[in-house]
């Protein structure tokens, strides 16, 4: 809790400028430790070297200098949560519990954040702010945010998306969500001159909502499904200006792990799985299943740090433009175009990235492939250079390719 | 300009987001002293960090102004850590500064009574007739304005008279009460007290 070291450091300094001992700081340093816990996040998410140490409190008398130095550790870990301390009265006489409260930070009533914003030197910049409510209960959460996309899909999409999620339904391993979007669409030039020699692609839309409820469900600790169902609806212009509908249910199996090993290396490995199957009995213009896996390790020991990530996906059937496969973003094959890689995107896509940092310096090589049935995957590779601190990111990345290499300038931040 | 007019003003300029109280000045021992009946600090935010064991810092400034709080003439700054004794159900104080004192087992109303009893100004430069104007304002602190205070034992003045001069961030609390026009031969006189202790 960020009061608290102003607190400790004041205490400290009036003890150091008294000649005989101070009164506490906090009149509770005369209870014994009973017990100490974390809540907010799970436990396998803060060090064990933290753990450790907060486990040596129990037993000890209550020192506020020693917890707020731990709460100032757990703050490092989670540097965009508040982190805070609960002191209660313990079972025994004269001992209290001490729990670390990992929370959203929440400022006044409203917890306004730009969860994206970035510029890319080809597709221009990319930004969303978002808004949650506060004061609708522990277990409540609206979002409403506003957007103009021009990274992850073919076209730059901009408009609203707003959403309520219910964090515990009758147990802790069950969440119920609702999201709705609603977007109007910029199309690139090379989208739609590759349009008019592909009759077997679905055509551009002007406007594109989504309406999407899902429960998830915590099956064991690291391992989580969400089941739901997306309804989405769009406007297409050729060859008649109608609506259309791809109705899809939608699965999605994560795991997330994170290990700390005895040399207090820290690893993450997280993957997943995500089903759209898009049927006639969802009332739906198209029939198509798209699914997705993903793998990704990181590892981090001192400053050294090394991610590993693997991407793949394919779509059985004829799928919609927004979603077909893209590489070539502020994500994938950065050095290159996704309007030069496929500008109507794939249904077959194949994407691995290698990043190490160093501090603040990074270097970053992807590799890729994105092509349709039928066709030979022709992979691609870039290499880049960059900073990055917390959320701020630079890169210069450049296509691996024969004869003129043109850079690519990605800058920004993500939370 | 009425003096109400003024005193308001004064409190819109300085950012008061809150109405200020109403002070009760005594003349005590040749040293000006305040009460606030209606000011509670003790409370909210504040109360709620204490009841989760975790020790909270407030800083006073009481002030005396003889142009209705336009410039301030003389200035009494004390800072204080407070907690609650969660077996107890008392609060304890430490006030930090020069002389340094602590109390516990006091009651809200009692922690909140005892801070404001260390706050004093002379009143031996004041003449009897001649209209003055107090002004005590206070504030839970805020880690993100450290002000020197890393270095408590030699905060300069300058350093503290800032930290009430700037605008406070959201998450702070501040209170304010004003007292005026007043005249030392209105005062009531009183002997000094013994800090809330129960």
């Amino acid at each position: 809790m960020k009061h608290l070291w102003l607190v400790t450091l004041l205490a400290g300094a009036a003890l150091a400028a008294g000649k005989d001992r101070p009164a506490e700081v906090n009149v509770n340093e005369r209870y014994t430790v009973e017990a100490v816990s974390v809540s907010g996040v799970a436990e396998s998410k803060v060090s064990k070297g933290l753990r450790e140490d907060l486990q040596k409190l129990v037993g000890e008398k209550f020192s506020q200098q020693k917890v707020t130095e731990l709460i100032k550790r757990l703050q490092k870990g989670f540097p965009n949560r508040a982190v805070s301390q609960k002191v209660s009265r313990g079972l025994k006489p004269e001992h209290v519990k001490l729990v670390l409260v990992v929370a959203r930070r929440i400022d006044l009533n409203a917890d306004f954040s730009a969860t994206k914003a970035h510029y890319h030197s080809k597709q221009g910049w990319t930004g969303e702010l978002s808004v949650s409510p506060g004061g609708l209960g522990a277990n409540n959460r609206f979002s409403f945010g506003i957007l103009s996309n021009a990274d992850d899909l073919l076209e730059r999409f901009a408009g609203l998306r707003a959403g309520y999620e219910r964090l515990k339904l009758g147990t802790d391993r069950v969440r119920l969500a609702f999201q709705f979007e609603s977007y109007h669409q910029i199309w690139n030039r090379s989208t739609l001159d590759e349009l008019k020699s592909s009759p077997d692609v679905p055509g551009i839309y002007r406007t594109r909502q989504n309406s999407e409820p899902a429960l998830t469900f915590l099956l064991a600790n690291p391992l989580k499904l969400t089941v739901g169902a997306s309804f989405q609806r769009f406007q297409t212009q050729f060859p008649a200006a109608r609506t259309e509908a791809a109705n899809a249910v939608i699965a999605t199996l994560r795991y997330d792990r994170q290990l700390e090993d005895s040399a207090a290396n820290r690893h993450r490995l997280e993957a997943g799985y995500g089903l759209r199957a898009v049927t006639r009995t969802l009332d739906s213009d198209f029939v198509y299943a798209r699914h997705t896996w993903d793998l990704r390790y990181r590892f981090r020991r001192g400053d050294n740090r090394l991610e590993v990530q693997f991407v793949s996906g394919v779509i059985s059937g004829r799928a919609p433009l927004f979603e077909r496969f893209v590489l070539g973003n502020s994500q994938t094959l950065r050095g290159w175009s996704k309007f030069d890689v496929a500008p109507l995107g794939a249904s077959r896509m194949a994407h691995n990235s290698l990043e190490y940092r160093y501090k603040i310096f990074r270097v970053v090589y992807d590799a890729g492939a994105a092509w349709d049935r039928g066709q030979h995957a022709d992979p691609k590779h870039s290499l880049g250079v960059g900073l990055r601190r917390h959320e701020f990111s630079l890169l210069v990345a450049f296509p691996v390719r024969a004869g003129r290499a043109e850079p690519m300038f990605i800058a920004g931040m993500n939370f | 300009m009425g003096a109400r007019a003024q005193i308001l003003g004064g409190c819109l300029l300085a950012g008061f987001p809150v109405w200020a109280q109403s002070l009760v000045v005594r003349l005590s021992n040749d040293h000006l002293r305040v009460s606030a009946p209606g000011l509670r600090f003790v409370a909210g935010k504040p109360l709620e960090r204490l009841h989760d064991g975790a020790p909270v810092a407030f800083a006073f400034q009481l002030s005396l102004s003889i142009d209705a709080h336009a410039t301030i003439l003389l200035r009494d700054i004390q800072r204080f850590v407070m907690s609650y004794d969660l077996w107890e159900e008392k609060f304890s104080i430490l006030k930090l500064g020069h002389p340094r004192s602590s109390v516990s087992h006091l009651s809200a109303e009692g922690a909140e009574a005892w801070c404001l009893e260390a706050l004093a100004l002379p009143a031996s430069g004041l003449a009897s007739e001649k209209p003055f104007w107090m002004k005590l304002e206070g504030r839970m602190e805020d880690a993100r304005e450290p002000a020197g205070l890393e270095n408590e034992g030699s905060v300069s003045l300058s350093r503290l008279i800032e930290l009430f001069s700037r605008r406070t961030r959201a998450e702070q609390t501040r209170w304010a009460a004003v007292a005026g026009p007043l005249r030392l031969a209105g005062l009531k006189k009183s002997s000094v007290r013994a800090p809330g202790a129960q």
